[in-house]
């Protein structure tokens, strides 16, 4: 049975026990930011220590999609770069 | 009053090997492990309920298989917290812990730890490699571990050691090997080294599957050729090589890059085998052995809390020729992809999560402490905590960074709701 979440509002599937990381990048979703960030998030170490692909989550604090497996119906986004919102 | 728990940090081969080790000593174990399920990365296991399986070595899947069996009979005396990621020592000695399903932080106060994270890759950088699409060698192959499928469209896979190889074999024998392999050393170069790695037979009988692997897939291993630069180019990447003197392009959808390993001490506690509660490293995490060394460094360090405790004779011994054949073999292996840094372009960037280029770097004064490199070019104070340009900046101007300050927790960004939702142990 597969499972769909939310990437920037688009559905995602993915299998079940697989990380974020793994079915985004499945999905072809490589870049993770937005589009004014440079440079964008990105899954890179695959072991949460880079921090590059940390993700924003709804009602939750921001998580490495590295690390977390998916969920059914997490709305998942970019994070904003640090300092976008405060220039 | 229980007994309060050895604490074991790490569910890899060194982390396993050690709580198994304390465990059938009779005593009890806290296991953490910030992933779901155990393995670390070289025994990285399918995703639950996958039936993807990556072709890997029979040593390596017998020694994970051992691990698990002693896991498993000592079960009544081991607490495996899973997807918890240890965050430091708070200042009442207090060990925390982000339980990432329950989101919220716990703490304990165990009577020894043993802390086995594992290693870090080291990155030669270049213009480019920060963008979307690079990926480390080893991210990938825990990935391709995990879901049995590779990445899709074309990979290069560059940079330097044995795991480009393992990586780029299993890419094949997974369907989609890739273009190139792009190794910077040259291994002719230093003949006696070579001589003496290829009398390490389970080393080298593994490379020779690798290798088998590449030419049956027609997959390019070149030496002495490095990444120049990569550009982003639609959905993919333009990367610039050199080979000797020579200039050349690639088009591909993810490159892939590696050089090396280092032990992952960045905010973790220093070693203190005398203090009251020991706390040991073990594993990649104290020296980067390899796989097979970490199970023999687990099972050191277990036997040293051991010993401390008057449960075991002495400190093992037995352990120590095999660390040393490990530790030899790598520095064979060092000499013969040993390759001369190089001066990176002004622009590359150095600290990805404050966008500091060499540039930057190169502007700081001569002999500018690590402190400074930190607090005044803003390197090493993002999120990764200077993980990767730690290691790139160490090699640019000789010193390490960073510097060898005490640790502070959270080791890792961790949320505020998780921390206000605390649970102790103090009233057990």
């Amino acid at each position: 049975m597969t499972g769909h979440f939310f990437w920037n509002g688009e559905p995602v599937a993915f299998q079940p026990g697989e990380t974020i990381a793994a079915a985004l990048l499945r999905a072809g979703i490589v870049d993770l930011g937005q589009p004014s960030n440079a440079p964008g998030g990105r899954v890179f170490c695959g072991i949460g220590a880079c921090q590059g692909c940390v993700v924003a989550v709804a009602d939750a604090a921001p998580i490495e999609a590295c690390l977390t497996p998916a969920q059914d119906g997490l709305q998942l986004g970019s994070l904003p770069a640090i300092g976008t919102w405060h220039a | 009053m229980r007994e309060a728990p050895i604490l074991v940090v790490g569910g890899g081969p060194a982390g396993v090997s050690a709580a198994a080790t304390l465990a059938e000593a009779g005593a009890p174990v806290l296991l953490i492990e910030q992933r779901d399920q155990l393995g670390g990365a070289v025994h990285r296991q399918p995703a639950a309920d996958s039936e993807s399986h990556v072709w890997r070595p029979a040593r390596h899947r017998h020694s994970w298989a051992g691990l698990t069996a002693r896991l498993q009979a000592a079960t009544d005396r081991i607490e495996i917290r899973t997807q918890s990621v240890f965050l430091g020592v708070d200042g009442e000695r207090r060990f925390l812990f982000d339980d990432r399903q329950g989101g919220v932080v716990f703490t304990r106060r165990p009577r020894a730890a043993i802390i086995a994270v594992g290693a870090v890759e080291t990155i030669r950088p270049f213009p480019g490699w920060e963008l979307p699409g690079v990926m480390t060698a080893g991210g990938a192959q825990v990935l391709l571990k995990e879901t049995g499928h590779p990445l899709e469209g074309p990979i290069l896979v560059a940079g330097s050691g044995p795991l480009l190889l393992a990586l780029s074999a299993q890419l094949a024998k997974a369907g989609n090997p890739p273009v190139a392999v792009l190794e910077r050393g040259r291994p002719w170069n230093a003949p006696k080294a070579l001589a003496r790695l290829a009398l390490s037979w389970a080393p080298m009988s593994e490379a020779a599957a690798y290798a088998a692997a590449l030419a049956l897939n027609r997959v390019p291993y070149r030496c002495g050729t490095t990444v120049t630069q990569a550009e982003p180019d639609g959905e993919g990447l333009k990367i610039s090589i050199r080979i000797g003197e020579t200039q050349a392009l690639l088009r591909v959808r993810h490159l892939l890059i590696h050089d090396g390993i280092e032990p992952n001490r960045t905010g973790v506690p220093l070693p203190e085998p005398d203090a009251d509660v020991p706390v040991l490293l073990a594993g990649d995490g104290r020296e980067a052995l390899g796989a097979d060394a970490a199970i023999l460094d687990g099972h050191r360090a277990a036997m040293q809390v051991l010993a401390r405790f008057g449960r075991a004779d002495k400190a093992a011994a037995s352990d120590e020729p095999g660390l040393q054949r490990a530790r030899n073999f790598q520095a064979d292996l060092a000499r013969v992809l040993r390759s001369e840094p190089i001066v990176p372009a002004p622009e590359t960037l150095i600290c990805r999560c404050e966008g500091r280029s060499y540039a930057d770097l190169a502007a700081l004064a001569e002999d500018a402490s690590a402190r400074e490199i930190r607090l005044m070019g803003r390197f090493g104070l993002g999120a990764c905590q200077g993980r990767f340009c730690g290691p790139m900046i160490a090699e640019l101007r000789g010193q390490p960074l960073p510097a060898a300050t005490s640790p502070r927790w959270p080791l890792r960004p961790v949320s505020v709701a998780a921390l206000a939702r605390l649970t102790t142990d103090e009233t057990e």
